[in-house]
């Protein structure tokens, strides 16, 4: 091919080529605005070289269309980051939702699921009134109203973590169907894709495709997988294929003794799910772990309450001379108890203050004296403590995990936006340079690293200083 | 930033929530002056403060324990993000240094073309 047409082909191929890149820069500018879009520069390709009379020339430079600034390492770990976050969030929005059914109302007259604690004392201590004068009946009548409270309180609470677990039901099985939206589309892109640029970069169609995958990051823990001509398989964190190139797997939704549970083909996906991430991660996580622990905790409450003041009564004898009655109504088993938990008792003479054997209306007050010291008797049930304890520990630990789940979102949207951040510099229209975004992003990692040096010592000098000024 | 008398003082607390915002946000130099700020409050503490200063520094840093886990979180999950961006960064050097695939194409087609590979 030496001849000068070659030499000319070189000069106009290059000067395309310019065009085509000038193009590829109106282009960015036109959509400096548009969400998701991705910067995109001119690729040049050499072509094959020439040869003038036996003398070898580079032939020049051929636009081979554009190609997106887009990593998918970075994409997948802003995804990575922000299943996570999804999920924390999520989770942390049902706890504080949970925390506020146990937080007492300083503004509300009326007795309430947060009164729980108060309840119990003031249960106890109506026995410990009873005993000054065991012959009272308004003092009787007393035992009993504050019995109704708290049974009344216990069961409000375990409705309504009932009805928060129903709603993060629902908004579960909501979530799915935008998976299955997602997924569906996903396979779409995948296969015009895999059709029109199964060698290059797809630009708008790519830029389509990672727009959705970040969408449904936010909803489910997913695992994303290269495969040939620009294809995608997008598979849950455990495995489970939900977008094969040009198919889609939906996730379909069946119930479990009367909780939805979540399939992947025929594998019964919940729990994996759950410990994924997304926002569904999150809601699994309430509706499965942290409100059956708050429920199995009520149980137990109820339950040892329940059989403990129920045997008492059955130890002594009422005003009409009676061996003890039931107070509350005896429930069969653990689970369900706080749901359930009823006074069935309606006559206050049938609260048994006096012993066995005592007279009626003797005014013997032993068996109030015993009911009242339940109060603070430790139940092998309630993991060794009493009542009151048990219930103040169970509060803390639930205010403990808030904490804890909110230090971890903190973090992960902290680690969300300095990606978003590094990727807006590599990424989309900007003009910053991603050198300088980088040594930035060191810089600030090496003052924060040696914040946390100082700070360290400084707690620790800090604490100590508290420690001498305890011994002294 | 003194633990000097009569000096009011910055609670630990607040100092710990700054930095983990602005290490989400990669305000370097926002960083840099909270790290002097500790700094100073560092040679302060060895000036020995009273019984009264002491306590008060005391239950400052109880109440900041829980900001500065998670500050340490969020350092580490910078850290994994920078090892990230640099492995990037090393990847896109390694492809404009030895080019793309086209490139390696093309020199492949020049080997097998002078018949001397």
């Amino acid at each position: 091919m030496g001849t000068i047409n070659s030499a000319f082909n070189i000069i106009s191929g290059a000067l395309d080529a310019d065009q085509a890149a000038l193009g590829v820069i109106a282009n960015n500018v036109a959509n400096a605005n548009t969400t998701g879009y991705t910067e995109e520069t001119a690729t040049f390709q050499e072509n094959s070289p020439v040869t003038i009379n036996g003398a070898n020339f580079g032939d020049g430079v051929t636009e081979t269309g554009a190609e997106s600034m887009r990593d998918r390492v970075l994409e997948g770990r802003i995804d990575q980051q922000q299943q996570l976050e999804s999920s924390s969030s999520a989770r942390l929005t049902a706890l504080n939702t949970m925390q506020s059914l146990f937080t007492p109302d300083s503004g509300s007259s009326s007795s309430e699921a947060g009164d729980i604690g108060n309840d119990i004392t003031n249960f106890y201590d109506a026995f410990s009134s009873l005993e000054s004068n065991a012959t009272s009946n308004s003092l009787r009548q007393e035992v009993l109203s504050s019995a109704q409270t708290l049974t009344s309180d216990v069961s409000n609470a375990a409705n309504g973590l009932g009805q928060q677990q129903q709603a993060l039901d629902q908004e579960a099985t909501s979530v799915v169907g935008q998976v299955n939206s997602l997924s569906t589309a996903l396979a779409q892109l995948n296969q015009q894709i895999m059709s029109t640029s199964p060698d290059a970069d797809a630009g708008t169609l790519e830029d389509q495709r990672q727009s959705d995958l970040s969408q449904l990051s936010q909803l489910v823990g997913i695992n994303q997988i290269t495969t040939a001509n620009n294809g995608l398989t997008i598979t849950t964190t455990s495995g489970q294929v939900l977008v094969s190139q040009n198919t889609s797997n939906q996730i379909t939704m069946g119930k479990v003794n009367g909780v939805t549970h979540f399939f992947v083909g025929t594998t019964d996906a919940t729990s994996d799910l759950a410990s994924g991430g997304g926002e569904l991660g999150g809601d699994l996580t309430a509706r499965d772990q942290d409100i059956p622990t708050a429920l199995s905790a009520l149980d137990n409450l109820a339950f040892t309450i329940a059989t403990t003041v129920n045997s008492q009564q059955a130890q002594g004898t009422d005003f009409d001379g009676n061996t003890g009655a039931d107070i509350f109504a005896e429930p069969t088993q653990v689970a369900g108890s706080a749901q359930s938990m009823s006074v069935v008792m309606t006559d206050p003479n049938g609260i048994a203050a006096a012993a066995a054997g005592a007279g009626a209306s003797s005014g013997d007050d032993s068996n109030a004296v015993s009911l009242s010291a339940l109060q603070t008797t430790v139940q092998s049930q309630l993991n060794g403590q009493d009542p009151n304890s048990f219930y103040s520990d169970f509060v803390t630990q639930l205010g403990s995990t808030i904490s804890e789940v909110q230090t971890e979102n903190t973090a992960q949207s902290a680690s969300v936006t300095q990606l978003t951040t590094q990727r807006n510099s590599l990424s989309e229209v900007n003009l910053n340079n991603e050198a300088s975004s980088l040594t930035n992003m060191q810089r600030s990692y090496q003052a924060a690293s040696q914040f946390f040096t100082i700070l360290d010592s400084v707690m620790a000098s800090a604490l100590n200083l508290g420690e001498e000024t305890a011994v002294s | 930033m003194g633990a000097q008398k009569g000096k009011a003082q910055p609670q630990m607390k607040e100092l710990v929530r700054e930095a983990s915002a602005a290490l989400a946000r990669l305000d370097a130099e926002r960083l840099e002056e909270l790290a002097r700020c500790c700094q100073a409050l560092n040679r302060d503490l060895r000036k020995k403060p009273d019984a009264h200063e002491g306590a008060a520094l005391t239950a400052q840093a109880r109440e900041a324990a829980g900001e500065f886990v998670v500050f340490t979180r969020v350092l580490e999950a910078t850290r994994a993000n920078l090892d990230v961006m640099m492995h990037l960064r090393a990847f896109q050097q390694e492809q404009l240094e030895y080019g793309g695939q086209a490139r390696a194409r093309h020199w492949a087609r020049q080997e097998a073309s002078d018949g001397n590979n």
